[in-house]
């Protein structure tokens, strides 16, 4: 269910009735605290999907580039008892590339890096396939904007989830897309991929002869939940009342940050006609 | 237990008086509409009494004569020589000051505040104190002058929200002729619902909350509309830059009974229709509101009030979103005067709020409705005793229905249509206070108010264990009691008049609350979740001390108030850490978690009420902290609203007969705020780190408004002005909003930017009235 986000809303009502508004750039003075490590785990049903980044948070005045922890030990065990170890192939990024997982099957994430160590837990969810993808036009407060379209059966019971990841002429789009069925159980969904590109970024509105690559993950309940609490309280947007840190499905060492998700992979892509 | 506390309170005051006494009563009116004039005083001798809420007042005294003083805010003071030996009715009308006009120049010695009586924490307006204020957009605004006011907060830049001495906006009973206003604003809150031309009194009370007020823990705003005209037909009304307003009011029978209309709508949207754009005309944008009254004078001692208000908001893009809300009240009341002694008011009230979002997107064709309806009764009763003691007593019972949220699919929708479940509840207080006139000096109001919130089946009620998953539930029938909470509520309050010009007072007040808003957003939202107290959700309880001086100065041209406070506050309700409020389950406390506050501060109030310059200069110092399991690491944090120093000065000053100009300037330190401590990556993209709640601050926000009242020429039954402002006079950018993000032109740095919202708005309105 998308969220109703009200702050985004007012400001969007002062700006266009009431010819007020304005933004500019501004100096917070931010303190810095303890780094934390934060881990990104993924075992997927396609091979060479299977990763594990581990890295640290950065300071808020440092460059946004990936700094990853290496030496560490990463394994992922099965509820079978195979273990895979995986390898670092570049700092901070450890693979698998062989790892193939099934739905349906618990994996436990293990983590050892500079003596913390980290667990995690993920049941691989069904495979809900997506078998339309589209882009279609959406009125806006009065500018035409092009928007994506899926469509997909949901099986009967509640918990299924999807992640989305839309990317336009190779440029990620910069927003959280996810779908839960609390509203749609069991129903054939079609819906799109919100979002408001900024007015003078034109890279994230999609046009004719734009090249579109969605892919999408179907994902557990608690990693659901992890990219549900990120979009509402930590994307850096103040629409909730209470930034936070997502909720994560990580423990010991002290605590990460991240998440550990066996999800399932499938990628569509097209050109708008 | 009630009882015999009642029978013993009765006992002893009847035993204390003796001596040959009587009482003058009666009902004070103005003398141009025939409105009843809510808290003006009766002075005779050493004796004072204050008109009540429909205007009656009773003063008891010894046999002998007397000079009877009457007087109000912005009527002239009224006074005649009495004989008294024997009970007399004494219905005094008062004159307009603004007939006169030498009148602004008149010390109101008489309008001056009450010393010596105990309620404190209580600030009073009436629309023709605030008719000179400053206003965005040229809507008059009493949800936003209060805010002026020491120890009232803005909830955000050019909003009608407020937060009352550390306590939350919910936590504000705002009522309409008695009844409850859920949700106060218009917009999205920048305009607040009520229409000032129908209003005529407003009473906000901070500390002491008299003990027939209940409900809510940090403030009591009691708001009382306009009876209607009994004299002569008046129309009113007024155009500005987003509205227009309209107010007819009349005799139905002359001398006997009286209507009010006043109707006012917004026309923003008028300008999107002249757009050829479809995709702008298509959008909507509009409010409205409604007042109306009719009142009966059925004889001598009775009276019959009937109110309503309706308005509702509507906002709309293109066919694909729309979000309509609204409040609906209605009040049927009926005064009956038994006695010289003993008034009565009997009030049926109904009250109800609702949203509803519809959403036309292909296969998302679904509507989402939520609503909270009360039926209200309240029985109060006011027995002026003696000289020495005067009474108040009564009943409340209130039955709440909550429909937290229903979804209504079309059949090829996507979406199923699913029906949280109905809640049920019943709320019912009885409560006695009586004033006690102990000395000249000392005057002590007592007393106490019992609540019994009981939660009605049908229902699922939950078990929840420390993570938020439900382990266990409880089916209710039609009618159950689920469970009922029983709560006391001590009020008492002392003042002492040591001089003339100056006294002490102190009060201590408990208050209990048990609807509870949630609300996920930094600013209010119309689709914020009301809910009852549960099995799981306890009563808010909140606990005041306060002390205050008040001294007049100047030959009381000026009158300074400096009040100290210190509240806590238990079972305060917050959100876990990713809470979905919209979720479609009915364990909502799911998503909750629990916790306590504390607030303290210290406020002064400078004020000139007299003279061509008028106006008050307000200084709030205070702290406002939360504690709440599972936040912060369980630490002690600033709430949001906590803001330490907060300023505002207020003048308006008569040029001459034509212009009256005027200024406010406010200062106040940025809210508590919570910004990142670090950054990430996850998922492609920046995220941020957190690791205190509200640990930094907003940059302080201040801001100038000017404003000036033209008078245009006045015809015989005709009168008219135009209203400038400009707000924001010297454009400071104040932060709405602080966000984080990558910059646009290099990703790899992140920034921090501000929005700001109003900058110099300058606006015009045209007031007229015939």
């Amino acid at each position: 269910m998308s969220n109703f986000k009200p702050t985004g809303l007012i400001i969007l009502i002062a700006g266009s009735f009431f010819f007020a508004s304005c933004e500019k750039v501004i100096n917070v003075d931010l303190n810095n605290a303890a780094k934390k490590y934060v881990i990104e785990g993924i075992v997927s049903d396609k091979a060479g999907q299977s990763k594990v980044l581990l890295s640290t948070t950065k300071n808020f005045d440092e460059n946004n580039s990936f700094v990853g922890v290496s030496g560490a030990s990463v394994t992922v065990t099965d509820n079978l008892g195979n273990v895979t170890t995986f390898m670092e192939t570049a700092t901070g990024i450890y693979s698998a590339p062989a790892l193939v997982a099934i739905s349906g099957k618990t994996y436990s994430l293990n983590v050892v890096a500079n003596g913390n160590t980290f667990t995690a837990v993920s049941t691989m969810p069904q495979k809900m396939i997506i078998d339309t993808v589209f882009a279609s036009d959406e009125l806006l407060f009065g500018s035409a904007t092009k928007l994506v379209n899926y469509a997909y059966q949901d099986p009967i019971g509640k918990g299924n989830g999807l992640r989305f990841v839309e990317y336009i002429n190779g440029l990620q789009v910069k927003t959280i897309f996810l779908r839960d069925d609390d509203y749609t159980d069991g129903n054939y969904v079609q819906s799109k991929l919100w979002y408001m590109a900024d007015d003078n970024d034109d890279k994230f509105k999609i046009k004719q002869g734009d090249k579109v690559d969605v892919d999408i993950f179907c994902i557990s309940p608690d990693v659901y939940k992890y990219w549900f609490s990120l979009e509402q309280s930590a994307t850096g947007a103040s629409q909730s009342a209470s930034p936070a840190n997502p909720v994560s499905n990580i423990k010991g060492g002290g605590g990460a940050l991240g998440y550990f998700s066996a999800q399932t992979y499938q990628t569509k892509s097209f050109i708008v006609p | 237990m009630t009882k015999t506390y009642l029978f013993l309170l009765l006992l002893f005051i009847t035993v204390s008086s003796v001596a040959q006494k009587f009482t003058i009563s009666g009902s004070i009116t103005s003398k141009t509409k025939g409105e009843t004039v809510i808290g003006a005083s009766v002075r005779a001798g050493k004796a004072t009494a204050i008109s009540n809420e429909y205007g009656f007042y009773s003063i008891t005294l010894e046999k002998g004569q007397y000079k009877l003083e009457v007087g109000a805010v912005s009527f002239q003071v009224n006074t005649q020589q009495i004989v008294l030996d024997k009970d007399i009715v004494l219905n005094i009308s008062l004159v307009d000051e603004s007939k006169e006009l030498d009148a602004v120049t008149v010390k109101s010695s008489s309008t001056r505040r009450s010393l010596g009586s105990t309620q404190m924490g209580v600030e009073k307006l009436t629309t023709k104190e605030i008719k000179n204020i400053p206003v965005l957009l040229g809507e008059r605004d009493i949800l936003k002058t209060v805010q002026l006011l020491p120890g009232i907060k803005s909830a955000g830049d050019g909003n009608s929200g407020f937060y009352v001495r550390g306590g939350a906006a919910d936590q504000n009973l705002i009522l309409l002729d008695e009844a409850p206003v859920y949700n106060a604003s218009h917009l999205l809150g920048f305009f607040s619902t009520f229409n000032s031309d129908a209003i005529k009194d407003i009473t906000m009370y901070k500390a002491g909350m008299p003990a027939q007020y209940g409900g809510r823990l940090s403030s009591v705003l009691d708001i009382k509309m306009n009876d209607g005209n009994i004299k002569d037909y008046n129309v009113s009304g007024g155009i500005g830059l987003i509205s227009a307003k309209l107010n007819v009011e009349g005799p139905l029978q002359n001398e006997k009974s009286s209507f009010l209309i006043t109707g006012r709508r917004t026309y923003v949207d008028m300008f999107l229709k002249l757009s050829k754009d479809s995709t702008v005309n298509s959008n909507k944008l509009y409010f409205y509101d409604l007042n109306a009254k009719a009142n009966y004078i059925l004889g001598k001692k009775d009276r019959l009030y009937l109110s309503g208000y309706f308005g509702h908001d509507q906002l709309g893009v293109g066919e694909t979103f729309g979000l309509g809300w609204g409040n609906g009240t209605a009040t049927a009341r009926w005064n009956h005067i038994f006695s010289n002694k003993f008034f009565s008011n009997t009030s049926l009230i109904f009250s109800n709020y609702n949203y509803k979002i519809t959403i036309r997107s292909g296969a998302n064709d679904f509507d989402i409705f939520s609503q909270i309806r009360d039926w209200n009764l309240k029985e109060e009763l006011q027995w002026y005793l003696n000289d020495k003691h005067s009474v108040r007593f009564g009943i409340n019972s209130i039955y709440h229905t909550i429909r937290p949220g229903e979804v209504t699919a079309s059949s090829s929708s996507s979406i199923n249509s699913s029906y949280l479940q109905k809640r049920y509840s019943w709320e019912n207080a009885a409560f006695v206070s009586d004033t006690w006139k102990t000395s000249d000096k000392i005057n002590v109001t007592y007393g106490a108010r019992l609540t019994a919130f009981s939660i009605l089946g049908n229902g699922d009620f939950y078990t929840i264990d420390a993570n938020g998953k439900v382990i266990d539930t409880t089916t209710y029938k039609n009618g159950d009691f689920v469970k009922t909470y029983f709560n006391v509520e001590p009020r008492a309050a002392v003042s002492y008049q040591y001089s003339n010009t100056a006294s002490f007072k102190a009060s201590y007040v408990r208050n209990i609350q048990n609807l509870h808003l949630l609300s996920n957003s930094t600013s209010s939202s119309p689709t914020d979740k009301w809910v009852a107290s549960t099995n799981i959700i306890k009563p808010e309880i909140s606990d005041q001390v306060s002390i205050g001086w008040y001294k007049d100065l100047h030959d009381r041209a000026y009158e300074l108030t400096i009040e100290a406070y210190y509240k806590t506050m238990q079972n305060q309700v917050d959100y876990r850490d990713g809470a979905d409020l919209f979720n479609n389950s009915n364990a909502i406390e799911s998503q909750l978690l629990f916790g306590k506050g504390r607030a303290y501060g210290i406020e002064w109030l400078l004020k000139k009420r007299a003279g061509k310059f008028t106006g008050w200069l307000s200084y709030t110092l205070s702290k406002t902290e939360r504690k709440i399991d599972g936040i912060n690491n369980n630490q002690w944090y600033n709430a949001k609203q906590d803001r330490t120093h907060d300023i505002a000065i207020v003048g308006s000053y008569q040029l001459n007969k034509k212009w009256v100009i005027s200024a406010n300037w406010i200062y106040y330190t940025g809210s508590a705020v919570t910004f990142p401590a670090g950054k990430y990556q996850v998922g492609g993209q920046t995220v941020y780190y957190y690791t205190e709640r509200n640990g930094y601050r907003m940059p302080a926000y201040h801001r100038l408004d000017l404003g000036a009242t033209l008078q245009l020429k006045e015809r015989k039954h005709w009168s008219h002005e135009l209203t400038f402002s400009l707000y924001n006079a010297y454009g400071r950018e104040n932060a709405y909003t602080i966000e984080f993000r990558d910059n646009k032109d290099d990703p790899s740095k992140t920034e921090a930017y501000q929005v700001a919202l109003f900058k110099f708005i300058p606006s015009i309105s045209y007031n007229f009235k015939f």
